[in-house]
């Protein structure tokens, strides 16, 4: 073929493209005439259970629900973003967002409040604390209306996994985990002298190594203490905070740590535990499903994070939200919208979608039906922290995460830490 | 053995040496995507070896199926070649312009244009939504390829450029002398030398659009739209990933871009060794 030939056929094929492409401008091709619900989600292993979903309730009311599934979470979030600002948003979402930017969202107009629904009866089908998660306080600092906003799909709550086998190994009973702080420390040991690393976590993640303190946070400050502390009453330097603080300096000291641990990430960490080479770890619900498919085989237990022995408040636990949608108020099909939810919601299908993603259901009623480990963790939504009506500025929580790595890593000790906390707290305030 | 061969054979010696260690560092991950798509999912976290126990085939079938590879390989297909074609053919004429042709705000403008580079594409999501959206190309093909076109221009703009200044004046003076247009020039002549520039920015701007998926995500909605590292991402969940499905997928998504590179590596290092990359 001559070299005029081939620039001839090239320019032919890119014509030929050109065209196909230009046929396909005429925006998604679902059918005009039939209404469908369009579900954006992040979480792209549902896809299959989700379809299968979609596909029942088409039998039973005609009506279709179209899932569209976008990972990783910040692609998803540019989308939810973009799609907001062009108005052009779903009919049911989750902006994935924090409180405040929940908030802002709300104010604009692109979540409906479903209050009125929840209140026929809906709500009562929920753990209680999955729908505080999705709720807004009266006089909430970002004065939205009060009420209930979100549909909670499921929930999470974070408790500490042991591995029974490396616990039998080092001479600890393993149906008997530590529930105390001592305990704690003397299992740890005990784990060291038997050559095995006793605690890992993804405390290279923030907000892991946040939540493993907060539970402390609420043993000794409880709810008004929490607040007090935010709105400056209660100052870092606390004895009470020192305290939480040398919790993990007494941690580090008994060489509890898995080596890494502050640069570790989540994943990292549910690698180590899952190949036996940690014996406790910190970790949410959604471990049961990570842990079974890196080895099915490991032998693990549950135990809520230790008790101080002196504390004024019942220990809770970071959890109680888990994955929760909401409705586009803007959207034509709203109240169909509500009614899907509604029926997703539902025992039989919240039992079919534990079953297959092993997550906890926010139908309580489903939970019953849950594999043993799972129920353990169900039963900790009652104990998850409570809902607050504001919260510390982001700056200040930042420099509590950086300073509990720092302590774990011998870099400052726990009254160079709080102090530092506190400073960063009067700055804040002044701004 | 004299002093001068010993010295060169100890050089040689530490040089492949170091060359060695450095292509391992590069193989092995390749190596390790290979081999893991032909592991199950647990014995990837429990085995260090790197040969698996059983060689699970069955990975690239299943992952075939469930991502749906065929239909998104046609759309990578498709963004690839237009995408691609029309970036060589807008940059190259625009390139040959600004190095030749003299008109007023030439440097601003070209400066403006490379300016772009410094805008990453996840801080340009919403104005080019919100744009598409005006423009009615929201969830179309040709909106995103537009979005990668005009993507692709500042770099393109940037390589050729200089290339073209490189070309010796006096071959165009010749052609203008025997009658040739301005354009004719550019088409039977600067293009034509300019293959080994072309060459390089053909395969990073094949590179880019091929591997490129948040853009993708954030466009379109139509899943028969998608390109083929939407196919992917089925299997990366927020807390789970199934790596084998995803090193088969990942094995079947590069076969394409090596066959491309190994097609173009000639002229890459002819570009390169030219000052195609100079700037």
């Amino acid at each position: 073929m001559s070299k005029r030939n081939i620039v001839i056929a090239l320019q032919t094929l890119c014509l030929c493209l050109a065209i196909f492409m230009v046929s396909g401008c005429s925006g998604s091709g679902s059918a005009k005439n039939e209404e469908v619900i369009k579900v954006w989600h992040w979480m792209t292993d549902r896809q299959e259970a989700f379809e299968k979903l979609s596909k029942d309730y088409y039998d039973q009311t005609g009506v279709k629900v179209v899932f569209e599934t976008y990972a990783p979470t910040d692609v998803y979030k540019n989308k939810i973003t973009a799609a907001a600002s062009g108005h052009l948003l779903p009919d049911i979402y989750n902006p994935q967002s924090d409180k405040k930017e929940l908030a802002s969202y709300i104010n604009a107009g692109y979540i409906a409040d479903l209050t009125d629904e929840m209140n026929t009866g809906w709500k009562d089908v929920f753990f209680e604390k999955s729908l505080i998660a999705n709720s807004f306080e009266e006089n909430n600092e970002w004065g939205v209306k009060p009420g209930i906003y979100g549909v909670p799909l499921d929930v999470s709550s974070l408790m500490i996994y042991y591995n029974k086998d490396l616990f039998k190994q080092a001479g600890l009973d393993p149906e008997n985990p530590p529930k105390t702080w001592p305990e704690f420390i003397e299992a740890g040991k005990k784990l060291r002298e038997a050559g095995i690393q006793p605690f890992v976590s993804g405390f290279g993640e923030a907000w892991l190594i946040g939540a493993f303190a907060a539970s402390y946070q609420w043993s000794l400050f409880g709810k008004q203490g929490i607040i007090d502390t935010i709105d400056g009453k209660i100052p870092y330097n606390d004895e009470r905070w020192l305290k939480i603080f040398k919790l993990f300096e007494e941690m580090r000291d008994n060489k509890m740590f898995a080596s890494g641990i502050v640069t570790m990430v989540n994943k990292d960490a549910e690698r180590t535990f899952a190949t036996g080479r940690a014996a406790m770890t910190f970790n949410g619900s959604w471990g049961v499903n990570v842990y079974k498919s890196m080895n099915s085989t490991l032998n693990y237990g549950l135990m809520y994070p230790p008790s101080l022995p002196d504390a004024k408040y019942p220990l809770l636990v970071f959890g109680g939200d888990g994955s929760s949608m909401f409705v586009n108020a803007e959207s034509p099909r709203k109240d169909k919208a509500i009614a899907f939810l509604k029926w997703f919601t539902q025992k039989e299908q919240q039992a079919y979608l534990a079953k297959e993603t092993l997550n906890i259901p926010s139908n309580k009623e489903s939970a019953d039906d849950l594999p043993e480990i799972l129920q353990e963790f169900s039963k900790s939504i009652t104990k998850t922290f409570d809902n607050l009506p504001k919260l510390e500025a982001w700056q200040v929580t930042n420099y509590i995460n950086i300073n509990l790595q720092s302590v774990i890593i011998g870099e400052k000790d726990p009254a160079k830490a709080v102090k530092e906390i506190q400073e960063e707290k009067l700055r804040q305030t002044k701004v | 053995m004299n002093s001068f061969k010993v010295k060169k054979k100890i050089l040689d010696v530490i040089t492949h040496v170091i060359l060695i260690a450095v292509a391992i560092t590069c193989v092995f991950p390749v190596f390790w995507m290979l081999s893991s798509s032909l592991k199950t999912n647990e014995e990837i976290f429990k085995s260090i070896s790197l040969f698996p126990e059983a060689w699970q085939w069955s990975n690239y079938t299943e992952a075939l199926l469930k991502a749906k590879f065929g239909m998104y390989f046609l759309n990578s297909l498709i963004y690839t070649v237009v995408g691609v074609s029309a970036i060589v053919l807008v940059t190259s004429m625009a390139a040959y312009a600004f190095a030749r042709l003299e008109f007023w705000g030439k440097t601003v403008l070209f400066y403006l244009l490379i300016s772009t580079l410094l805008i990453p594409i996840p801080g340009a999501f919403v104005p080019l939504y919100l744009l598409l959206k005006s423009l009615h190309l929201l969830d179309t093909r040709t909106g995103l390829l537009l979005c990668y076109i005009s993507g692709g221009i500042a770099f393109g703009l940037f390589l050729l450029k200089a290339f073209f200044e490189e070309l010796p004046r006096e071959i165009e003076e010749a052609a203008l002398i025997d009658g040739c247009s301005r354009f004719g020039i550019y088409w039977r002549i600067a293009l034509p030398l300019a293959k080994p520039a072309v060459a390089t920015l053909v395969i990073i701007q094949c590179l880019n659009i091929w591997n490129e998926f948040l853009l993708a995500l954030v466009v379109l909605q139509d899943p028969s739209k998608m390109p083929i590292q939407r196919g992917l991402m089925v299997f990366q969940g927020t807390h789970m990933t199934d790596y084998p499905l995803l090193m088969a997928g990942l094995t079947i998504a590069t076969v394409p871009i090596v066959i491309i590179y190994l097609l173009m590596q000639k002229h890459i290092v002819k570009g390169i060794a030219a000052g195609a990359v100079k700037g």
